[in-house]
């Protein structure tokens, strides 16, 4: 039984159609990867799938449960954690303040101690303040724990991002476009933090990706999307070279290293 | 040349000075502190006297020396009278502030660095909640005996203190979440009224709330009750703006607690129950400058340990991204909710002190004047802070007294303040500063 | 209980609801432009008023009242508009240079502070200048249709607005969007000063925020909006007193008749848990944010 199971989801904003019947089913340790050219509706499948949007219909099921009428933060803490493309990250926190933050579900000293500061509060805290330094340091983080997180160089953004995702410990991690806006070096070392974190935590990864190169390097299994629409699917360079593929990215810049 | 220089050269003293008094801890500056209120205390009338003031100053000589500004520039104005004879009081008042606070708290704070650092040092040993209580009782001390000396003093001093606790309840809001909450004014006078239905209604005999329910000696003994009780009834207040308003995104409360406001006082002008728009009066003289420093004390606790625990940065997450937070498994709302309702509960107790310390509430203190003043104070002070909010809370309230010889003009002065301050500093002065209590009562590690 | 006694209301709710309109649009337009709740508007409609005061007694002198009067009353009322239109386009934009156009760049809850700020300023100087006497305005032009005028007066700053300002500096913008809701709301301040002739220098205060209130009624930014809520607002208002003595008369209660800001507000409330974004705006997700 797959992991996560997507069964004819379909959504549309105000009568324009933005996904039809789409299908997904994700098996633990599997990276599958979704292309497509811009305004494909990829980041709308991962908004749908994680309750940021409510799909019109259809179902989301995962672990067996259904994730339809979840809300982002449920679905986050019932581990499927997310990334976004334009990183998100919060302008007026530290790296470390980043990391702890998503330990927040998983929190138990409640609202009173949160107030008066109890001895569980502060064994809580610390707790999770080794927790998130562990997480610093496999991402090379963490000499900058203290530092605002604006103040970093991208890379290192991109890092914070996808550790403060992998501390919820998800079980499926979804990454919207994580090398977009960075050069070839750059985009290695990110190949490269991508398949440590997934052979360390076993993690079940779906991915956008625009360059085609990450999703060769990275995924087993490939899924293309044109117009909210699946239109091949199958193993990576099968869909590469798939001829309607390939005509719906002309046109497209596609930037290929 | 000149002109290219001289700037700098500020800068050197400003460095010179930091630099001077960097080894002072906190324990370092309240001996230094203390030793000017006890010198006060001795030598203040003499010295007065001696430097030909009308009466000792009450607040380090800046009313002396307004009042002389004022009369100058009612002159200037009106043609008032002016006598010039008391042009003098300003060099006097300065040499007054000079010598009876400036040296001696310069002085002890820095002759006292290594015994004060080496004994913030040993009570670092201990629990932190004993290092916060010997300092914070000592703190208490200087705060007493300064205002012993005047009841204006005094009531200036509960004043403050309570407006420290109603800035920063209404910094959660604005600053830590980064909603725009119009609605305080109304919280407080919530907080206000129903701890004042508790103490008359329960233990005084009043023409509006009739007759004591109980008398015994010890009835003082339920304030804090009476306050806890305004307080909660302002977060059950707060309960009918936050619902609505945390229902959507959007700078969708800034109206909704506007409107509340203007219905809260709506509600009270028409409550003749509860005395219509002359309120009640007559309240028991309870709020005590103890009582309000232990609650403020303890507010600011409370509200510290919200914003630096995780639970509290959501606040900070919300208000940077509100979907990442949610992606990052924040509850958004629950966060929101808690930290409005938070805020709201003390401005209810604020507004339970307040009315307390003026024995007197009426609708008309809770206008969109009130929402203005804290307004100022938060942004004034800065964003995000616990620092700010004392400082904005302070200096505003202190610039106010202070300029109050100059009566109408007072409301040029201080908006005009604020607007330079938002112009070079639109977060204010201390914004986004973490206080760590650890660290403020702690010694100076200076190499 | 008569026909006539609800029709006077009626016109009474009309003519409340035009001043309301008036500056509520003067909210209105500044937020569709800048993203931004000029919170000293209030203020400027009371300045407005004062000029109008000062424009219409100027002119009296100048031209003779009564018996003396060279020009008819509504030649001198057009006349005092305009160049008090004019002269409060000017504060407009004084404010907007002084006070917004600093912080063009900075966190908008801290511009919503200096217009607070100004606002003060504006009434302290008032004070300052005039010793805060109230004052009664002249009755320039015995006339009904403030209500037409008011229309008129909506139907330009409707023009103005919806010309495309393409190409146009943003500071011109910004100047021409204070200029215009300072005008108009200098001509609700002297239709006000007309109906209600005793100005005080607070009265920015108590009636700017209701309209304020009822420009995000109306829906941020929508001009249309803004002017419909506002007459509602001033309907409600004025014609809670008429409902609450029906009531009390049918069910023979007794209700004080200054509940009115409680239950226009309450409607306010409500209206506005139903409908988030107001009655004519659109869906947003902005927040005066840091």
């Amino acid at each position: 039984m797959p992991l996560l199971h997507v069964t004819d989801m379909s959504h549309n904003f105000g009568g324009l159609q933005a996904v039809s019947e789409y299908n997904l089913s994700l098996d633990p340790g599997q990276i599958t990867g979704l292309i497509g050219p811009n305004g494909a509706g990829k980041t709308t499948i991962f908004n749908l799938i994680t309750g940021l949007y409510r799909p019109t219909k259809g179902s989301v099921r995962f672990d067996g449960e259904e994730l339809v009428g979840k809300k982002l933060n449920e679905t986050a803490a019932m581990g499927l954690a997310r990334t976004f493309q334009e990183m998100k990250l919060w302008r007026h926190m530290t790296v470390l303040e980043h990391i702890k933050m998503a330990r927040y579900s998983k929190l138990s000293y409640g609202l009173m101690g949160a107030f008066l500061g109890t001895p569980k509060r502060r064994r809580e805290e610390r707790k999770v303040t080794e927790l998130a330094m562990e997480y610093l340091k496999m991402f090379a983080v963490d000499q900058v724990a203290d530092q605002l997180v604006v103040n970093l160089p991208y890379g290192d953004q991109r890092r914070v991002e996808m550790a403060r995702a992998l501390v919820i410990e998800p079980k499926v991690l979804l990454l919207d476009e994580p090398t977009v806006g960075m050069t070839p070096d750059e985009m290695m070392a990110m190949i490269e933090v991508i398949r440590k974190a997934h052979e360390r935590f076993n993690l079940a990864i779906f991915l956008i990706e625009h360059r085609l190169q990450v999703v060769r390097e990275l995924c087993q299994h490939v899924q293309a999307l044109v117009f909210g629409q699946v239109l091949v699917e199958g193993k990576s360079d099968e869909v590469q070279n798939h001829p309607k593929v390939i005509e719906a990215y002309i046109g497209e810049q596609e930037v290929e290293f | 040349m000149d002109e290219a220089t001289a700037p700098k050269k500020i800068g050197g003293l400003f460095y010179r000075l930091d630099q001077f008094f960097k080894p002072v801890p906190l324990l370092g500056y309240l001996l230094g502190v203390l030793v000017c209120v006890l010198w006060e205390q001795m030598a203040g009338e003499q010295l007065s006297a001696f430097l030909g003031l009308p009466k000792m100053p009450v607040l380090f000589g800046l009313l002396t020396i307004f009042k002389v500004v004022a009369g100058v520039i009612n002159l200037l104005i009106k043609g008032d009278a002016f006598n010039w004879a008391t042009l003098v009081h300003v060099p006097t008042a300065l040499v007054y502030l000079t010598v009876i606070y400036l040296i001696p708290i310069s002085l002890v704070a820095r002759a006292s660095v290594k015994p004060a650092n080496a004994l913030a040092r040993y009570l670092q040993g201990f629990p932190l909640i004993i290092t916060a209580l010997v300092q914070l009782g000592l703190m208490y001390a200087v705060l007493h005996i300064w205002a012993d000396m005047s009841d204006y003093r005094l009531i200036t001093l509960k004043l403050t203190l309570i407006a420290v606790l109603f800035t920063l309840s209404l910094n959660i809001i604005n600053g830590y979440m980064g909603e725009f909450s119009c609605s305080h004014p109304g919280f407080m006078a919530i907080g206000a009224y129903m701890s004042s239905l508790f103490t008359v209604g329960l233990f005084t005999s009043d023409k509006v709330l009739g007759d004591a329910v109980f008398t015994f000696s010890a009835a003082y003994l339920s304030f804090p009750l009476a306050l806890i009780f305004g307080g909660m009834m302002a977060a059950l207040g707060a309960l009918i703006v936050a619902i609505p308003s945390f229902k959507t995104r959007g700078d969708y409360l800034a109206i909704i607690s506007l409107a509340f406001l203007f219905i809260v006082k709506s509600f009270f002008e028409n409550m003749q129950v509860l005395g219509g728009s002359r309120g009640i009066a007559g309240q028991p003289d309870w709020a005590t400058l103890p009582v309000i420093f232990i609650t403020m004390a303890f507010g600011i606790w409370t509200i510290n340990n919200f914003v630096t625990s995780t639970m509290g940065k959501a606040l900070n997450a919300v208000r940077d991204d509100e979907t990442a937070a949610e992606a990052m498994t924040v509850n958004t709302r629950k966060t929101k909710m808690v930290a409005f309702l938070f805020g709201a509960f003390w401005a209810g107790v604020a507004g339970g002190m307040l009315a307390h310390v003026l024995r007197y509430v009426n609708p008309a203190m809770f206008s969109v004047q009130k929402l203005a003043e804290v307004l100022a104070m938060v942004y004034f002070g800065g964003l995000n802070s616990v620092y700010g909010s004392i400082v904005g809370a302070v200096s505003i309230s202190l610039l106010g007294e202070a300029l109050r010889p100059l009566e109408i003009l007072k409301w040029i002065v201080i908006p005009l303040l604020l607007i330079l301050v938002m112009i070079y500093r639109p977060t204010g002065l201390i914004a986004f500063k973490e206080f760590d209590v650890r660290q403020v009562f702690g010694p100076k590690e200076v190499d | 209980m008569t026909f006539t006694f609800l029709m006077q209301n009626l016109i009474n709710a009309l003519q409340w609801g035009s001043f309301y309109a008036l500056i509520a649009m003067g909210y209105s337009m500044v937020y569709s432009i800048l993203m931004l709740f000029n919170f000293a508007h209030g203020d400027i409609f009371m300045v407005g008023a004062y000029i109008g005061l000062g424009v219409s007694l100027g002119l009296l002198s100048l031209f003779g009242t009564g018996a003396a009067a060279i020009l008819p009353g509504w030649v001198l009322l057009v006349l005092t508009i305009l160049i008090s239109m004019f002269l409060t386009a000017f504060v407009g934009i004084i404010v907007e240079r002084v006070g917004y156009r600093p912080l063009r760049e900075a966190p908008r809850a801290s511009a919503a502070i200096t217009g607070l700020m100004i606002g003060i300023m504006l009434e302290t100087g008032n004070i300052l200048f005039l010793g805060g006497q109230r004052f009664k305005f002249p009755q320039l032009h015995q006339f009904i249709a403030h209500t037409k005028w008011g229309m008129a007066m909506r139907a330009m700053a409707y023009d103005y607005v919806v010309v495309p300002l393409v190409g146009v500096p943003m500071n011109t913008i910004a100047a021409m969007t204070f200029a215009i809701g300072s005008a108009l709301a200098a001509a609700a301040g002297i239709l006000f000063g007309l109906a209600y002739p005793v100005l005080d220098p607070y009265m920015g205060v108590s009636f700017g925020w209701k309209a304020f209130v009822a420009a995000i009624l109306g829906g941020r930014g929508s001009i249309m909006g803004a002017c419909l809520a506002g007459f509602m607002l001033g309907f409600i208002e004025i014609m809670t007193v008429p409902a609450i003595q029906i009531m009390n008369r049918l069910f023979s209660l007794n209700i004080g008749s200054n509940l009115r800001d409680l239950i226009a507000y309450s409607i306010v409330l409500v209206i506005l848990v139903f409908r988030p974004h107001g009655l004519f705006g659109q869906a947003y997700s902005s927040k005066l944010r840091l």
